[in-house]
């Protein structure tokens, strides 16, 4: 039998915007992920302890819609070095406020510690595969 | 030195709102000054639909040149759009990236400014303000709105709960915006109107006429119990024309129904809230088709997009732009458009019958506001995507052919067998694959459906 694969999903903390995040879960639920889905407004301590609680999880799954995601995410850096979240930490949405360049926000968020930033959910499942198959080798 | 003035204000306030704040008597008398022009005056000397923006943004000068801008382009009234910080009640965090990055911020941090940078907007231009925003307990906002000298507030402890935050109860927020609803009558009573405006919009994707009027109807009946006399209530465009003007129409008789003689109704339509095409002539067009609906519907002011929607907060001449797309479509020039009365009335009597069916076990008994919050507990009550856990989210919509909003799944709603049937009718319940399913009714629009290139090539981006 496969092993049973594990996400958890979210979205960033100042932020209510709930539906992709529900048709991501099901997209990644049809894909054959378990989803552990903490829903809109989550700060990044809730997916730290999210995280601890699951630990199979293998990716950390961040929605941001209302341009608010560097804001919602500055903890990363200080909850990383007291060692947790600790997985690939993925963020995708609208990233930043107004017409301002998608290229700069993704460069912001990357330099926060975000592994990687995504503009389209059809995106994700490839990197899932991709970033587990590194993980094999 | 005197303590900090809580007790004046006529709801609760934080201690430091309460210490940042003029006395509540000032507060009033600066309200009722006569030179004070008011959204209820405006909303009431209305003929044909006006349109009004959103419009917000972190720094001070910034927002008072977009409104500056946004008023060249004739608007009714203008917006004060609050960052997402604030309307959470993170009023520090919202300071802190005022200060870092103003750009940063996706609205306008009336707290964080403070009340006298408020009266510096409202006096820099020559229609009235609202303020807009999305907090599920709002009493401080509510304070410094009105010492700002503001007195148009939208908000309801359904509609700015469950679409925008994750765990605030129900009971918690109904209580609080009872709280501000009592301040609007205590105003009323100085002979200061409060245009009070409900977000039937709610999830803002795919949302069923009945479960947006149903909603915005309750907090209107809360409001008017607490003694708010000037009421909006505002619908999102579904995009599907003669549903769209039926349940505009139906506000009117609705409100005729559920709330008290006394209080005067105002209809809003927010132009359609879903996924925005990308390419800008689709854009105008929708933007258009929402104002056109809006005048066939008797709406007395729109809520407007922008052609820049798809891609984030727009820029003020894209807002401006979308303003003058509106009034193209609230245009005398096209008042030869009509629509098929009879298929408008069926849709109307169908629309009510379901509000009714929603509306009346909760309105018949006891206390109403504790009949809501148990109403959602059960799912008697519910609302598609909730971002609350305190509401069920097991409601699922979908598009019928010819693009109307119906229900797929009713989740545990106690509509009638005859409802039901007239629902399912027209939409096939059950289908398999629903993520396609899904996905598709939600880009309804994302694709565009007006210009020949998009329709070629719907991946097409601009």
């Amino acid at each position: 039998m496969a092993e049973q694969r594990l996400v958890l999903l979210g979205v960033a903390a100042s932020d209510a915007h709930a539906v992709a995040n529900r048709l991501i879960a099901m997209h990644l639920r049809q894909a054959g992920f378990e989803v552990v889905n903490l829903g809109t407004c989550t700060p990044l301590p809730e997916f730290a302890a999210a995280l601890r609680l699951h630990p199979g999880a293998e990716a950390v799954l961040i929605g941001s819609l209302n341009g608010h995601a560097h804001a919602d995410l500055r903890e990363l850096p200080d909850l990383r070095a007291k060692g947790e979240l600790r997985r690939p930490v993925i963020v995708g949405g609208n990233l930043a406020v107004g017409q301002a360049s998608a290229a700069e926000a993704e460069r912001r968020l990357l330099d926060l510690g975000v592994d990687h930033v995504l503009r389209d959910a059809v995106e994700l499942v490839p990197l899932l595969d991709s970033l587990r198959a590194k993980v094999a080798v | 030195m005197s303590a900090p003035s809580v007790v004046d204000f006529p709801m609760a306030v934080s201690p430091a709102a309460a210490a940042a704040l003029p006395p509540w008597p000032e507060v009033v008398r600066w309200l009722r000054a006569p030179e004070r022009r008011h959204a209820a005056d405006v909303l009431r000397a209305t003929r044909r639909p006006f349109v009004q923006p959103r419009c917000g943004v972190g720094d001070h000068d910034r927002m008072l040149e977009l409104l500056g801008a946004l008023e060249q382009a004739g608007p009714g009234l203008l917006s004060v759009t609050i960052d997402s910080h604030t309307r959470l009640g993170r009023f520090d965090t919202a300071a802190r990236v005022l200060r870092e990055r103003p750009a940063d911020l996706n609205g306008y941090p009336l707290p964080a400014h403070g009340w006298e940078r408020g009266r510096d907007l409202v006096a820099a231009v020559g229609v009235p303000l609202e303020v807009r925003h999305g907090s599920p307990e709002a009493r401080d906002l509510f304070a410094y709105t009105l010492a700002s000298g503001i007195t148009s507030f939208e908000g309801g402890g359904i509609g700015y709960n469950l679409p925008y935050c994750k765990d605030v109860p129900l009971r918690d927020s109904l209580e609080s915006w009872r709280e501000i609803d009592t301040a609007c009558g205590e105003l009323a009573a100085e002979g200061v109107l409060v245009d009070r405006e409900f977000f039937g919009t709610l999830t803002g994707v795919l949302m069923p006429p009945s479960t947006s009027l149903a909603c915005a109807l309750l907090e209107a009946r809360l409001a008017a119990d607490a003694g708010v006399r000037c009421l909006s209530i505002a619908y999102p465009q579904s995009g599907e024309v003669y549903q769209d003007t039926a349940a505009l129409r139906a506000i009117t008789a609705l409100a005729a129904r559920y709330l008290p003689a006394h209080v005067e109704v105002h209809v809003v339509l927010h132009e359609f809230m879903g996924v925005f095409p990308r390419c800008p002539g689709c854009a105008e067009a929708l933007i258009l088709f929402g104002a056109l609906t809006a005048r066939l519907g008797g709406a007395a002011k729109v809520i407007n997009k922008t052609t820049q929607e798809a891609s984030g907060i727009p820029t003020a001449a894209a807002n401006a732009r979308g303003i003058r797309s509106a009034q193209l479509g609230l245009s005398p020039l096209l008042d030869f458009i009509a629509l098929d009365e009879g298929l408008i009335a069926e849709e109307c009597g169908w629309i009510q019958r379901e509000v009714a069916e929603l509306l009346d076990p909760v309105l018949e008994g006891g206390d109403p506001l504790s009949r809501i919050v148990s109403a959602f507990a059960r799912g008697t009550l519910d609302v598609p995507f909730s971002a609350s856990v305190h509401a069920r989210g097991s409601v699922v919509p979908g598009r019928d052919a010819r693009g109307a909003v119906r229900y797929r799944d009713f989740g545990g709603l106690p509509f009638s067998p005859a409802v039901r049937a007239h629902n399912d009718s027209h939409l096939r319940r059950g289908r398999p694959d629903l993520l396609a399913v899904l996905s598709a009714d939600i880009n309804h629009f994302a694709a565009g459906r007006s210009c020949e290139r998009c329709a070629a090539d719907p991946t097409w981006r601009a």
